[in-house]
């Protein structure tokens, strides 16, 4: 019998595997050192590493991730969290002016080994400023590495890979998927960046889907096999970089794609995916690729808009309907 | 000097240097290392446009060298130190090697960042020396070193450099509130120089006290004339002291004034944004020439050492130029490599590997708190 984890714990376990593997790993992020512990994600470890390694930080997000760079310069590697994505806009300089050109500018002498967990919410309300998901802008710019896991396996590998590895990471992770469980192997392992996971094998159709998406594409193919139509499913993991070897070697086999990406649909990832599947394929679709995203607007509170607001089953599976017809 | 400030500085007429209890081998290296970078960028300057082979922007520090000299002889190779995007005068101060300077400039392979970075970005990682261009991000990260010297109990300090309109941003202030709560290694070298490119300090803050206002944080804060090298020396010596022996951040507001133009060899008069008097005020209280009035009364610097020192210095100068120039361009680069590493040898040691199992993806989202 496999041990089971939830995706908090599991990146709980992460870190606490982490500090204990190494004792330059260090925790910091605003609530960190409490019991509740940013969504159980932290908690305890302040108790078992003391407050000078897993530390709460002032409401100073730029500090934060400067204060993260700096620390890395001198040897440490640190995690710094985010309870809200939206909270560490206010680090875009640090991010886009200094850390994810850092290593390019020392030309390859100086690397920034952080790791940057976002938080990013979905439903109860959360709104316009709590449930941002600007996993695209990350991804848009060199130097950076993007996670964005959906079970709670990838949660911890791609996490220690992010603490141990030589570049920057933004590692978003989705709220909604908190309480789900599932098997968590207890040694330090890793999930590389750039590893797709083919979630479902099938013939009919691509779906390539991210973050809090991919358990609802997993459900949609459940869903649509009842009538027979075979769809593979890719989890992509991590976004910068892709898998691009996975997506393009299963689409030039059903020569269909679906993309399902949690973000907006203007200048996006499912926009990239296609556009490179395109360039590569064009001539073997079947059908015109298809966007299933976020609509081009901010995240609305009422629940009754909610459900509006998110793709729901039943439009992803009428998209994968059309694309078979 | 109690009642320094922009608005009356002037007011000082010619300024009388006094040499306090330093000795004259500090006195003579302190002139040594202001003609050094005083040579090195009126050479700079000299050759910039002629055949246009330094294509980048270069903001260059004439007048304000007495801090720089004084950092020089005051830290460590193991210290940290941080700049601006103008940069040579701490790139000089924490010593890293000029000829690597001028190549970068030159946007050379040898350059210190093979031609990457420029003047205005240039770091050197083994000479623990990092800049850049957007102002308070420098003095953020330089904070963020001070906090992990203190959490791993190094024995290094981090100096931070920046000019007066860093304050203007809000990132300044975060740095601020941090390294008072937390007494942090760091020495805050405010230049105030007064002007942000054109504009002047006080059309930007309402008052030139930087130093008066970062005290209710738990900071230590003075202020100097910053052309007065022996203040300039022993202000920074004593905030080397305190942040080394973990009495926690001072802050040193040196007045000053650069006396060539923003950016590049030009003169930006034509922005008429600093007075006659002002300008002659400065160039009679130039930081060399202080000094040098001072040796030279006392006899300890005779014409004769001081065309010595001249002409090594010269020498000096003309050995990075033939480096600059005589190198190679780079070949174009791995651009992914360029910007992420592909290796990771802590990962390799560290993590193993894992069968991952069947998920079930049938379950409901998490329901969330109010919280």
């Amino acid at each position: 019998m496999t041990r089971e984890l939830s995706y908090a714990a599991a990146i709980n376990e992460a870190q606490r595997q982490a500090l204990e593997l190494n004792e330059d790993v260090i925790v910091l992020g605003q609530l960190a050192d409490m019991p509740t512990g940013i969504f159980g994600t932290t908690s305890g470890l302040v108790d078992r590493f003391g407050p000078g390694r897993v530390q709460d930080f002032p409401v100073a997000e730029n500090l934060m991730t400067a204060t993260a760079m700096g620390a890395s310069l001198v040897g440490t590697r640190p995690i710094i969290v985010h309870q809200r994505l939206d909270f560490m806009i206010y680090s875009l300089d640090a991010i886009v002016n200094w850390l994810a050109l850092w290593r390019f500018k020392s030309n390859g002498t100086s690397n920034m080994c952080i790791t940057i967990r976002a938080i990013v919410g979905k439903g109860w309300g959360q709104g316009p400023q709590h449930s941002k998901s600007l996993h695209a802008w990350f991804a848009h710019l060199p130097g950076l590495r993007v996670a964005m896991p959906s079970t709670p396996y990838d949660a911890k590998g791609l996490l220690l890979e992010s603490i141990f590895g030589e570049c920057p990471s933004v590692f978003v992770e989705g709220r909604s998927l908190f309480s789900m469980t599932g098997a968590v192997p207890e040694n330090a392992y890793r999930v590389r960046f750039g590893d797709a996971a083919i979630r479902r094998s099938g013939k009919d159709i691509t779906v390539v889907a991210l973050g809090m998406m991919a358990p609802q594409a997993m459900r949609i193919a459940a869903e649509v096999a009842k009538e027979g139509i075979d769809t593979e499913v890719i989890d992509l993991r991590t976004l910068a970089p892709w898998d691009q070897t996975k997506v393009l070697d299963s689409v030039s086999r059903t020569r269909r794609l679906l993309v399902a990406d949690p973000g907006w649909r203007s200048f996006g990832v499912a926009a990239e995916i296609i556009a490179t599947v395109c360039q590569a394929l064009h001539n073997r679709l079947l059908s015109p690729p298809v966007r299933i995203t976020l609509p081009d607007s901010h995240t609305p509170m009422s629940s009754a808009l909610e459900q509006q607001y998110y793709p729901t089953d039943q439009q992803i599976i009428d998209a994968v309907r059309a694309s078979l017809r | 000097m109690d009642h320094l400030s922009h608005r009356t500085i002037t007011q000082i007429g010619k300024y009388k240097l006094e040499r306090g209890d330093l000795p004259p081998d500090i006195l003579l290296a302190l002139l040594r290392q202001m003609l050094r970078l005083r040579r090195m960028e009126e050479a700079l300057i000299r050759e910039y446009h002629p055949a246009d082979e330094m294509r980048c922007p270069i903001h260059f520090c004439i007048g304000q060298e007495a801090v720089p000299a004084a950092l020089s002889m005051l830290i460590r190779p193991t210290d940290y130190m941080f700049s601006h995007h103008r940069s040579h005068g701490y790139y000089f101060a924490k010593g890293a090697p000029l000829k690597e300077l001028f190549a970068e400039i030159y946007g050379k392979e040898t350059g210190a960042n093979g031609g990457k970075a420029g003047s205005q970005d240039i770091s050197h990682a083994a000479s623990r020396f990092y800049s850049g261009a957007i102002l308070a991000g420098a003095v953020s990260i330089a904070a963020g070193a001070a906090f992990a010297v203190q959490h791993k109990r190094l024995d290094s300090i981090v100096v931070s450099g920046f000019g007066e309109a860093a304050t203007d941003e809000g990132a300044f202030w975060e740095v601020v509130n941090f390294a008072g709560l937390k007494k942090l290694p760091l020495v805050l070298v405010c230049e105030n120089n007064r002007y942000a490119t054109f504009s002047d300090q006080l059309k930007r803050q309402a008052s030139d006290n930087i130093y008066e206002r970062v005290r209710p944080f738990g900071i230590s804060a003075v202020r100097i004339f910053g052309n007065d090298v022996v203040q300039v020396y022993q202000a920074l010596k004593s905030a080397v002291d305190h942040a080394r022996t973990g009495e926690g951040t001072v802050l040193v507001e040196a007045y000053t004034y650069r006396l060539n133009g923003h950016v590049g060899p030009e003169d930006d008069s034509v922005n008429n944004y600093r007075s006659a008097t002002d300008i002659e005020f400065w160039k009679m209280n130039c930081p060399i020439r202080l000094l040098e009035e001072v040796l030279t009364q006392t006899g300890e610097l005779t014409p004769a050492a001081r065309e010595r020192m001249e002409t090594v210095i010269a020498e000096e100068i003309l050995g990075h130029f033939a480096f600059a120039k005589a190198n190679p361009f780079p070949e174009c680069p791995d651009w992914r490599r360029s910007n992420w590493s592909e290796a990771s040898p802590l990962a390799d040691k560290l993590l193993g590997s894992a069968e991952e199992s069947q998920f079930d993806h049938c379950q409901a989202d998490a329901r969330l708190e109010p919280y």
